[in-house]
């Protein structure tokens, strides 16, 4: 692009056209004081009182700006260490579940899973509550399926669109715990399927209690 | 932790970008701490320090992009502008005061303008960009970046002198 300045732009509305009674166009002076652009009449800028004036003036507008811009920024002090604190978080749970999509990826946080699969088997009938911490899901090796150490309501290992949900859950006693179970294991594939688009692999329930 | 070198590296420039684009000292920390950890989880072991800075600014904008426009500005002003009841104590005081207060009206007036002016402006006057830079960062030729920059300090200016 050539560097003698745009003509024909119009800034800011009518603001573009706007001319001194010398003739000189206000924008032209402006590119002067802010684009440190040369003068196409350095003798007409220096003699001609309007253009004086006005050149004072947007010098004068624009200086806080310069100093502004001058103003030393420094990121406060807490940045760094929050992002690794962070960093440090995500590190330990490093899976998420994957769903490609038509404009992009949507990752779900393996605790996001554990949530819903938590709430999921704490809405079957006469499961008191979905406790526990499990380990990650035998299905695959540790390299393909993680879950998030001490993950406090159940134990999930996702792999892109595949999860693995181990849960631990206590039942109302004389409940039928195989068929409690059944219905576990089939309300948390659906929860995960309708709420996260997630392909159950495997739901391993443990009773681990049962509640009088 | 080769990372912690990366955001140590980068931090200054990107809050500063970051800053002026939202005007709140809050807004922008947690912009360029999520800009961060965004880079982080899309690019593990990223090295190529060029294209790393181009690549995280951009997040840093989009992110600018996506936050609601701060509507008030929290960034204090420098205190030896101020005695202690607020108010200028002497002359040299005064005149401090009163620069302090004109870097104030640029800093609304930044935050006031729209996005597609706001970001070139930033990126080239306050950060430092060439055009060819804040090109890159947005995704437009260099070109369009210096008419969009251009444009904006020119909005800007006439911001400034509508307040006077």
């Amino acid at each position: 692009m050539s560097d003698d300045g745009f003509p024909g732009i119009p800034f800011d509305g009518a603001a573009g056209d706007e001319r001194l009674p010398c003739g000189t166009s206000v924008d032209e002076l402006f590119a002067h004081v802010v684009d440190d652009r040369a003068p196409r009449d350095p003798e007409h800028q220096r003699r001609c009182p309007h253009c004086r004036a006005a050149l004072a003036e947007l010098r004068d507008v624009w200086s806080p700006v310069e100093d502004l811009a001058a103003e030393e920024v420094r990121a406060p002090a807490g940045l760094l260490d929050a992002v690794m604190a962070r960093v440090r978080e995500l590190s330990r749970n490093p899976w998420y579940a994957s769903l490609p999509g038509p404009r992009g990826h949507t990752r779900v946080a393996a605790r996001v899973v554990g949530v819903i699969a938590r709430l999921a088997a704490e809405s079957v009938p006469r499961v008191t509550l979905a406790l526990g911490q499990g380990h990650t899901g035998s299905a695959a090796s540790a390299a393909d399926i993680a879950g998030p150490a001490g993950e406090a309501a159940s134990d999930i290992g996702v792999a892109g669109t595949h999860v693995v949900v181990d849960v631990q859950i206590v039942i109302d006693y004389g409940a039928p715990m195989h068929e409690v179970a059944r219905q576990v294991r089939e309300q948390i594939s659906r929860d995960l399927r309708e709420h996260a688009g997630l392909t159950t692999a495997e739901v391993n329930v443990t009773v681990v209690d049962v509640r009088t | 932790m080769a990372f912690a070198t990366l955001v140590r590296q980068h931090q200054d420039q990107l809050y500063r970008v970051a800053l002026r684009m939202t005007g709140d000292v809050g807004t922008a920390q947690d912009v360029v701490q999520e800009a961060f950890l965004q880079a982080w989880q899309h690019l593990p072991g990223f090295r190529g320090d060029a294209r790393f800075s181009t690549w995280v600014t951009r997040i840093v904008i989009n992110r600018c992009h996506n936050v609601h426009r701060a509507s008030r500005l929290t960034e204090p002003l420098p205190d030896e502008t101020t005695g202690g009841d607020g108010l200028p104590t002497s002359p040299a005081a005064e005149t401090l005061a009163v620069a302090a207060q004109r870097r104030e009206a640029v800093r609304q007036a930044v935050v006031s303008l729209p996005f597609e002016q706001r970001a070139p402006l930033v990126l080239t006057t306050f950060g430092g960009y060439t055009h060819a830079e804040a090109g890159r960062i947005l995704g437009i030729s260099e070109a369009a970046a210096k008419v969009r920059a251009h444009r904006a300090r020119r909005a800007l200016a006439d911001r400034l002198r509508d307040w006077r």
